[in-house]
């Protein structure tokens, strides 16, 4: 299966009507790794997704699969697996029935069909299982199944539509350590979709992030996490999100409201062409301290079990900072601000909203 | 969940008048047909024969082709309702699944079916099933009655029901259309398709007027046109003789809802709920 050579969306664009679904995407899943499509809901992912399984028209543009434009192939010729969203079983089938169901129709031979189905069951913990039907199965098993029935396959192409959405917060957790795990084992190139940035993070190996069916930044979760290429990035990774703080550029220095921010000499050539900015700054990069750069007020503390997450109102401007801190540590004493290391710091241009870049002297923290 | 029966008695004594004189000419029938000419006459509004007899059916069975008359309503009445559930079964699929031109004009021109009298299409029919030979056989009765619009628009509805992933699922694995209205559609509709194909064969064992068009010749004649000689002018009036013939005919749709009441009821109580 190495030698498959992944998905390429070249200018690809979906429109319902007047309405534009996916807007010239253009991007490359790399054979054997397993891309993360996130976003809000209505922003595309799960419409790039139907693309590649050939269940959405593509309106222009250019997909290649394995080497070969898929355009025009109908969904059961490209030799991809989909686990859905609401896993799509047929209820009126058992188990068995359900996994073995593509296999049979392939005409594969029946002892070939008895060792994968029983293998990917005993991988899948669905053992004993085999002649339930769907309505006698849990939510976790049903997605098991679901997982089953595409896993047999043995496709190259792997694709999920918000496979773990309609499991609990535990099952979700262990669900994606086994996802990856299943993963390894075959090394599909798998495209995942889901809106919970969690399990991007977890499973991704790296992250294509939409909006408004725009690809808004395609890297690894590392990367999206500390250089967001826009501020749509910056607030959506994240829990709490990065604080963006509206400033102006004057005199080599930038102003938050009336309150003058000092900024490292290797910014400047960077923020000169600028007169309107938003810096970004992880709630957790921020201090609380007594001497802060940026003055405020707690406004109040939410309790976030092992943290405590401090609403911090600025001074002046009244700009809202999120700031994180150990929920064992104390408030410090006389706290009047927060302060923050200009190496967290992410800049995004005042109305276009994209991350300006960074000094030469931080680009090695760009893995 | 029971919901408890309470108050309001007079609702079901209103209630229990309206089934009994639902069922008063059926219990008429079945106690007719046991009882000789005299107690016909004699006891006109008493259900009970005083002294059951089984002469009429003694009579029908050894005077008419009774089986022959049966065979012919179930050829006709069987043809049928095959005929309409595959076209229906058919047409819902592609009203659902496939995009083709004019798609909601060609549903609305079937829903406009409902919508024509039978005597309006009567003449037409009956000219061209005489300009095609098919007078007096059961081609006749069945040709017009091949499609039905009712039933291609309650199977659409149900079709719809399915989620859509489930096909997509399958058409990922390659299923065609064939294999998808077999293996995945039709199993799941299967208690709706039973229930309608129930209802075409009731009605079409019970259809008189297209039947009586058709069929001049005795021996082609179905069961409601047999009973018809019992009770019209050139056949006298022999009521024990022609009840029992009537309760004979009766039975096997009766037979037929019994065994399969659980899906009929199934289905209109489904409808219920889904909308």
């Amino acid at each position: 299966m190495s030698e498959v050579r992944g998905i390429v969306f070249d200018n690809v664009c979906k429109n319902y009507g007047k309405s534009v679904a996916v807007d010239h995407l253009s991007m490359v899943v790399e054979a054997g790794e397993r891309l993360i499509l996130l976003g809000p809901s209505g922003c595309g992912k799960t419409t790039t997704l139907r693309m590649i399984a050939g269940l959405e028209k593509i309106t222009s543009g250019t997909l290649t699969m394995d080497g070969s434009v898929a355009n025009e192939l109908a969904p059961g010729e490209r030799n991809v697996a989909m686990v859905f969203q609401n896993y799509a079983l047929y209820p009126h089938m058992t188990v068995w029935d359900n996994i073995t169901f593509g296999l049979s129709l392939q005409k594969m031979p029946e002892p070939e069909i008895r060792s994968r189905t029983e293998k990917v069951l005993e991988i899948l913990n669905l053992s004993g299982y085999e002649t339930r039907k769907p309505g006698e199965l849990s939510g976790g098993q049903k997605q098991r199944v679901a997982l089953g029935r595409a896993l047999v396959k043995q496709a190259p192409f792997f694709l999920l539509d918000e496979p773990l959405s309609n499991l609990d917060a535990q099952l979700r957790l262990h669900a994606r350590t086994e996802l990856v795990r299943i993963h390894e084992m075959y090394k599909p190139t798998m495209v995942y979709v889901t809106h919970d940035q969690v399990e991007a993070m977890t499973v991704g190996q790296r992250i294509a992030i939409m909006n408004q069916g725009i690809l808004q930044q395609l890297d690894s979760p590392d990367t999206i996490y500390r250089y967001p290429a826009n501020v749509f990035v910056a607030a959506f990774i994240g829990a709490p999100p990065m604080n963006l703080i509206q400033a102006k550029v004057q005199d080599g220095a930038l102003w938050v409201g009336g309150v003058r921010q000092e900024v490292p000499q290797e910014w400047h050539p960077l923020l000169l062409s600028h007169t309107e900015v938003c810096f970004g700054i992880r709630p957790e990069h921020c201090r609380l301290t007594d001497k802060p750069s940026l003055p405020g007020a707690v406004e109040f503390v939410e309790n976030l079990g092992g943290q405590r997450c401090l609403h911090i109102r600025l001074q002046q401007s009244g700009q809202k900072a999120l700031c994180v801190m150990p929920s064992e540590q104390a408030l410090p004493p006389g706290a009047a601000g927060i302060s923050f290391a200009w190496e967290n710091v992410n800049v995004f241009a005042g109305k276009a909203g994209t991350n300006i870049g960074r000094p030469l002297s931080l680009r090695h923290h760009c893995a | 969940m029971k919901i408890k029966l309470t108050g309001g008695w007079y609702w079901h004594v209103l209630l229990i008048g309206a089934l009994l004189i639902q069922l008063w000419p059926l219990l008429f029938m079945f106690s007719t047909s046991f009882k000789t000419m005299d107690q016909i006459f004699l006891s006109s509004l008493n259900p009970i024969p005083s002294q059951p007899v089984l002469d009429n059916y003694i009579y029908v069975l050894n005077n008419l082709p009774l089986l022959q008359y049966t065979a012919n309503t179930f050829i006709i009445a069987g043809s049928i309702t095959i005929a309409k559930l595959v076209t229906s079964i058919l047409a819902g699929f592609a009203f659902v699944y496939y995009d083709f031109p004019h798609k909601e004009k060609l549903f609305n021109a079937l829903l406009l079916t409902f919508f024509i009298p039978i005597t309006v299409i009567m003449l037409p029919n009956y000219l061209l099933m005489a300009k095609i030979g098919a007078m007096n056989t059961a081609w006749g009765v069945i040709l017009p009655q091949l499609a039905d619009g009712m039933g291609v628009f309650l199977m659409r509805q149900t079709m719809r029901n399915i989620p859509r992933p489930l096909l997509e699922a399958a058409q990922l694995e390659n299923a065609g259309s064939y294999t998808i209205l077999w293996r995945i559609v039709l199993p799941l509709i299967k208690p709706s398709a039973i229930a309608m194909g129930i209802v075409f064969f009731i009605n079409a064992w019970n259809d008189y007027f297209w039947p009586m068009l058709i069929l001049g010749d005795k021996n082609a004649y179905t069961l409601p046109l047999a009973l018809q000689m019992f009770i019209s002018a050139e056949g006298g009036s022999e009521w024990g003789v022609a009840m029992a013939v009537a309760a004979l005919t009766s039975l096997p749709p009766l037979l037929l809802y019994l065994v399969c009441q659980r899906f009929i009821i199934n289905t209109f109580m489904q409808s219920g709920v889904k909308g």
